[in-house]
């Protein structure tokens, strides 16, 4: 109980630190501060999979993928505005998600890691493949959109518009994330991830709920990669490579995992790190490979994972 | 017609020689999930570094079949430590081995393309001989693959089932805790599957730096087709793997006629997921 207030107090404050910091920082700290609140909203959204259900898919890089070319092709074709693009960009992922979690989440555990990285791998070659719809890996660029294509004051070309419009879809996430959580759903959610033979035994379709906490990952995922897609304004086949799959899980296990806002920790850590450390090293992802052994070995529980632990007694 | 048939054969030889490759690579994934459950994801750029190891110690050895003996040695020296001081506390959690060894691989990638570059480099043919095959010329080089992976895979097989220690592995393969409980020291075993799990990927890197364009990024491709054929035949079955490997290289190399690689690549996948749809756990599973 203690927990739960201390998570929802954090996640508040995170969120308010972020209200404030939009009029505050200068530029290049704002579009970071953007991306941030991008990936955290990814990263929720994978701990809702792994965190939650046990899930640890390796194939969400789809997902970050197909809600970004969902965003960019229906401005780049149908000259939707920003909310239609992030609408198309949902639809996109939430059937995506629906597919293959019909296929990988009847599988067994080691199983479902590996199909759902060959499947990510095949998109990529896919989207490598196709350049007369993904653009390849130059990718497509597009004109920032207005938020509604009538409605042209508003538009995603200013930098402010854009981050409180990401700021809006992170709220929003984060409410109703609380919201299922603290409904049924998320205890047995619980009771999947505590034991789901149990959970079976007592009659749950336990493959039903896994599914229900895939899909909600997915289209976090997908929501992401279409903010991600409209801030920087194109998406290319890079989106579906394996880093993007690879990325949230060292999120949630640096943040926390099963915290659902303790991955904001990580994403911001890694974030910043990757932001200043990228500049002088270039061979940045031989560090990442050392820091994921380094988590796995101090704690699998992640910063906010071990303040809980402390703070709780 | 006859040149139809003679371009299908000639697919299908190739496939062949490439599926004796993903097999060597795939039985020592197989073989390494089977005995600790670990899930290598590095497994690709094992077979990386066994083709870059071949290709920077060429000036040295001045002998390419000097390297194919040396280089696996090489890569089981180094592959020993690994599993004892990083994955040892994981293993049996895939999803974890799944996580350190895609570090482990993010960190070997880096190191090669910071020592060796990012262009890819070509072994010279050791062996320019061809022959004439269904009426098409043929690289007499790949003929000698398929023979020394044969040799190989008999190797392996005699070694499995016909000596003491293959015994120990396979009573480590079907049930870990009770093999610790007659006395058989498991993370000896272990580290020696490991071990062997890692040659056999040098071994394929080695004989397919002469075929293929060596760069630090070509462990990729390879593994995903190993994953898909470990999958397809079962995980921790060796019979499953060889005979997933071998068929569906064929199927790929017959497919890549008349559609793209990445096409076929694509098929490979549909009919890995018919298949896990009828069999949840790959062909030659025993559940």
């Amino acid at each position: 109980m203690e927990n739960k207030r201390l998570l929802s107090w954090f996640a508040t404050l995170s969120l308010a630190i972020f209200a404030v910091l939009g009029f505050t920082l200068p530029s290049g700290a704002r579009s970071l501060a953007i991306q941030i609140m991008v990936f955290s909203i990814f990263a929720m959204g994978y701990d809702i999979s792994l965190g939650f259900t046990n899930q640890c898919s390796l194939g969400h890089s789809i997902f970050f993928g197909v809600g970004a070319y969902g965003a960019i092709l229906s401005i780049a074709k149908v000259k939707t505005g920003a909310i239609g693009a992030v609408g198309s960009g949902l639809g996109a992922g939430f059937v995506v998600a629906l597919i293959l979690g019909l296929i990988c989440v009847r599988l067994s555990e080691a199983y479902f890691v590996i199909v759902t990285a060959i499947i990510s791998a095949v998109f990529h070659l896919l989207a490598m493949d196709m350049i007369w719809l993904t653009g390849g890996d130059d990718g497509i660029t597009v004109i920032p959109p207005a938020l509604f294509s009538k409605f042209t004051q508003l538009s995603l070309s200013n930098p402010l518009v854009n981050y409180y419009f990401v700021l809006l879809f992170l709220t929003v996430t984060y409410l109703i994330l609380v919201r299922m959580l603290r409904a049924p759903l998320g205890k047995v959610f619980a009771a999947i991830r505590g034991n789901d033979t149990r959970a079976l035994f007592l009659g749950y379709n336990v493959f039903r709920y896994k599914l229900i906490a895939f899909i909600i990952s997915g289209v976090c995922g997908a929501l992401s990669g279409a903010l991600y897609a409209l801030t920087l304004r194109y998406a290319s086949a890079d989106f579906f490579s394996f880093y993007w799959s690879i990325v949230p899980i060292v999120w949630c296990l640096i943040g926390g995992l099963g915290t659902l806002v303790g991955c904001f920790i990580g994403v911001a850590l890694m974030s910043i790190f990757q932001y200043y450390v990228s500049a002088w090293f270039t061979h940045y992802l031989l560090l990442f490979g050392v820091l994921i052994l380094v988590i796995l070995r101090v704690s699998i529980k992640g910063v906010l994972g071990y303040v809980l632990k402390r703070g709780g007694g | 017609m006859g040149e139809l048939i003679s371009t299908v054969l000639f697919l299908f030889v190739n496939g062949m020689i490439w599926g004796l490759i993903i097999a060597l690579i795939s039985l020592g994934l197989s073989l390494i999930f089977g005995v600790m459950g670990i899930v290598n994801m590095a497994h690709g750029d094992i077979y990386m570094v066994g083709a870059v190891i071949s290709i920077s110690l060429f000036p040295f050895l001045g002998n390419f079949w000097l390297a194919l003996l040396v280089v696996p040695l090489i890569v089981g020296f180094f592959a020993a430590p690994v599993e004892r001081f990083i994955l040892r506390p994981y293993e049996g959690h895939p999803s974890v081995t799944m996580i350190a060894t895609t570090g482990i691989s993010f960190i070997i990638q880096q190191i090669v393309l910071a020592t060796y570059g990012g262009i890819p480099k070509k072994m010279l043919n050791p062996w320019p001989v061809s022959f004439n095959l269904f009426g098409v010329e043929y690289e007499g080089y790949r003929l000698l693959i398929a023979v020394i992976s044969i040799g190989i895979l008999i190797g392996l097989w005699l070694f499995l089932y016909k000596t003491s220690y293959g015994i120990l592995v396979r009573a480590s393969i079907q049930d870990r805790n009770m093999a610790s409980a007659m006395g058989i020291d498991v993370n000896r075993v272990l580290m020696m599957t490991f071990v062997l799990g890692c040659i056999l990927a040098a071994i394929a890197g080695v004989l397919a730096a002469p075929i293929t364009q060596v760069f630090y990024l070509m462990g990729n491709d390879v593994v995903l087709l190993a994953f898909i054929v470990v999958i397809v035949g079962g995980l921790g079955s060796l019979e499953g793997t060889l005979f997933a490997a071998l068929s569906l290289s064929c199927v790929e190399g017959i497919l890549s006629a008349v559609m793209s690689p990445t096409q076929s690549r694509a098929t490979i996948l549909v009919i890995m997921i018919v298949i896990l749809m009828i069999r949840p756990r790959g062909l030659f599973a025993e559940k």
